[in-house]
């Protein structure tokens, strides 16, 4: 018996729902509006450094449109942020501009290796190659002492803790962090992650491993503040990117090592990007349900995998959802339902700047095919 | 003087050696081309970035990732660093022109970026590579400030291919004939039309794809064109019609 919407919601995530059942609309990533936003009075940049603020802009897109989850963060920098890297806040919304705090300094980055001074610019550039190489393969990441307290994990958790107190038995709260890999592309020079993941994987294995006990962590506390579900996003580790080999050999049993850790509320694996090769992959990876992008094709990979909890997959960005009209963004939806999705949900963080009249649009098609056929 | 069947053999290493992504073989094949006197414009084009583009059909049908891609190009670089600087200048062939590239503000993904700045450079342009997570402000500064042929911005994150159109407005209120590429993960070639850049990789995703593609393109435009035509002529436009057939 389904009472309301966070119980339609928690019920498709455990693979519960049954035909009949309402098809929810929710996402465990960034879902945000300028909107809801501005309609708070706070500006842009606030919201991913105030716990209040946070949580509101979270709950706007409930309480403005009928979402079905509140999910915090919004930006990819807070796990990275509180191993050591530095993240840029901007604040740009006078200009027209909307612009998410942004790593700008890795724990392991190009900018951070000296030089000498008279070398060309290629001898230079082996130089810092080198030099990135070696702190790669010689360095062993470390947990803060005391992670609630570490850069903006606690604001995070206090956010989870506001949505949960003020909303908590109407909507799921949902929070979320990068997967292993792709975290591990965020405190480390990227480019270096992928070759060494070809030429010394046992170097990234090891850094993997560090992550995936820093993860479990991070998430566990989130679980602990209140979130209903998680979502981990693993989209460095797409086929836009990886090789599926690489995917089962390198990504796979970190993911399955942290799914198997994450105890309590359902979990979710997302990878954007090309999903196509790797949807089997991701099905063994130990989470509840899989989330895909506008890449993948949802028809197929229902047949593929008809057992398994699929949340996808419209495109949250340029046409139609941000620049098309109410009735494309009817037959998206359309779209999304009748090619098999378990719930209707966006490929990647909503982009903000989503015209009202079509996250009404959106909210609206649901009561026309929101309907559980499987 | 080296003989044919000796430079055929060098343009070989040097092609394999990319696509192997074997740098030590790519530099031992470069040092040879200058060794016996080799035309270091055609070592390069001929053999670096022909291997290049085997890479990018590589990549196209899935054999090759972006590890191996980046594995080549480091591979790539190891025989341009040393041939470069024997290029004669003053190259009938060479394409003679200047980009400014750079990754959008609130957007440190580079890897893209720097393979497209790659192609450019083996065919010949001076590049000014803004870097990363650069204010839009800076794209035109620097356009003005170099009289630049084309400015190419990159964007890895949905969310931050937002303020592209902003920097495409403002080159153009400057010089409305100006050549603007935008390229990125979410980047496809309708947002490029509707927000007024002269092109972008036609199929979104892989804007790797459409970086690798490029370097057919400028290897054709190198032999097709004379310095004067290209200058004057060339354009985004014409090297992505190009790359489409």
């Amino acid at each position: 018996m389904v009472n309301n919407s966070k119980d339609t919601v928690m019920k498709v995530l455990r693979g519960d729902a049954t035909r009949g059942d309402p098809v929810p609309n929710f996402s465990g990533m960034g879902s945000i509006t300028l909107y809801g936003i501005q309609q708070l009075g706070y500006r842009f940049n606030e919201i991913h450094v105030d716990a209040r603020k946070m949580a509101d802009a979270a709950a706007s897109t409930y309480r403005l449109f009928g979402f079905e989850s509140a999910v915090v963060p919004f930006d990819m920098g807070v796990v990275a942020e509180s191993l050591g890297a530095a993240v840029k806040y901007y604040d740009k919304a006078d200009q027209g501009q909307i612009i998410y705090p942004t790593m700008t300094r890795k724990v392991i980055d190009r900018a951070n290796v000296n030089v000498p001074e008279g070398l060309s610019e290629a001898d230079a550039k082996t130089f810092v190659m080198k030099e990135i190489e070696r702190q790669i393969t010689d360095y062993e990441l470390r947990m803060p002492p005391d992670i609630a307290h570490t850069g903006r994990i606690p604001v995070v958790l206090e956010a989870i803790r506001i949505l949960k107190r003020e909303l908590g038995d109407a909507v799921a709260v949902g929070s979320w962090t990068l997967g292993p890999f792709t975290e591990l592309g965020q405190v480390m020079d990227l480019e270096f992650l992928l070759k060494m993941s070809a030429k010394k994987p046992d170097v990234v294995k090891r850094h993997l491993s560090f992550m995936v006990d820093y993860l479990e962590k991070v998430l566990s506390l989130y679980v602990e503040a209140g979130a209903d579900f998680v979502t981990v996003r693993e989209m460095g580790a797409t086929s836009s990117i990886l090789s599926p080999r690489m995917f089962k050999s390198l990504v796979l049993p970190a993911l399955q090592d942290l799914f198997g850790r994450i105890k309590g509320v359902p979990r979710v694996l997302h990878i954007c990007g090309d999903t196509n090769p790797i949807v089997e992959l991701m099905a063994e990876s130990g989470a509840d349900a899989l989330s895909v992008d506008q890449m993948n094709r949802l028809n197929e990979t229902r047949a593929r995998l008809p057992n398994v909890v699929l949340l996808g997959n419209y495109k949250p960005f340029g046409a139609p959802f941000c620049e098309g009209t109410p009735e494309e963004v009817d037959a998206m939806i359309k779209e999304s339902i009748e090619q098999g999705a378990d719930a209707v949900w966006p490929g990647c963080d909503i982009w903000p700047v989503v015209p009202v009249e079509n996250m009404k649009a959106m909210m609206e098609a649901m009561k026309k095919y929101g309907v559980n056929s499987r | 003087m080296a003989t044919p069947e000796q430079q055929a053999d060098i343009l070989e290493r040097l092609k394999n050696g990319v696509i192997e992504y074997d740098e030590d073989s790519v530099v031992a094949a470069s040092r040879e081309a200058l060794d016996v006197g080799m035309d270091a414009y055609k070592a390069v084009m001929d053999g670096l970035a022909a291997g290049m583009d085997v890479v990018g059909e590589y990549f196209a049908k899935g054999e090759y990732f972006v590890p191996e891609v980046l594995m080549c190009a480091d591979a790539l670089y190891g025989g341009l660093n040393l041939l470069r600087p024997h290029i004669k200048m003053d190259a009938e062939k060479m394409i003679k022109g200047t980009v400014v590239i750079g990754t959008v503000e609130g957007d440190i993904h580079d890897i893209g970026k720097n393979l497209v700045k790659m192609m450019f450079e083996v065919a010949g342009f001076t590049v000014h590579d803004l870097g990363r997570d650069v204010p839009l402000d800076q794209f035109v500064d620097k356009y003005l400030e170099t009289d630049a042929d084309i400015v190419c911005m990159s964007a890895m994150m949905t969310t931050t291919m937002i303020g592209m159109p902003v920097v495409i407005e403002k080159v153009r209120a400057k010089n409305p004939r100006a050549k603007i590429m935008i390229g990125g993960a979410p980047i496809n070639e309708d947002i490029a039309q509707k927000w007024g850049a002269d092109g972008t990789g036609k199929d979104a995703p892989n804007a790797l794809q459409e970086a690798l593609n490029m370097i057919g393109v400028l290897r054709e435009l190198s032999d097709q064109f004379k310095t004067e035509r290209v200058q004057k002529e060339w354009g985004a436009d014409g090297l992505l019609d190009a790359s489409k057939t």
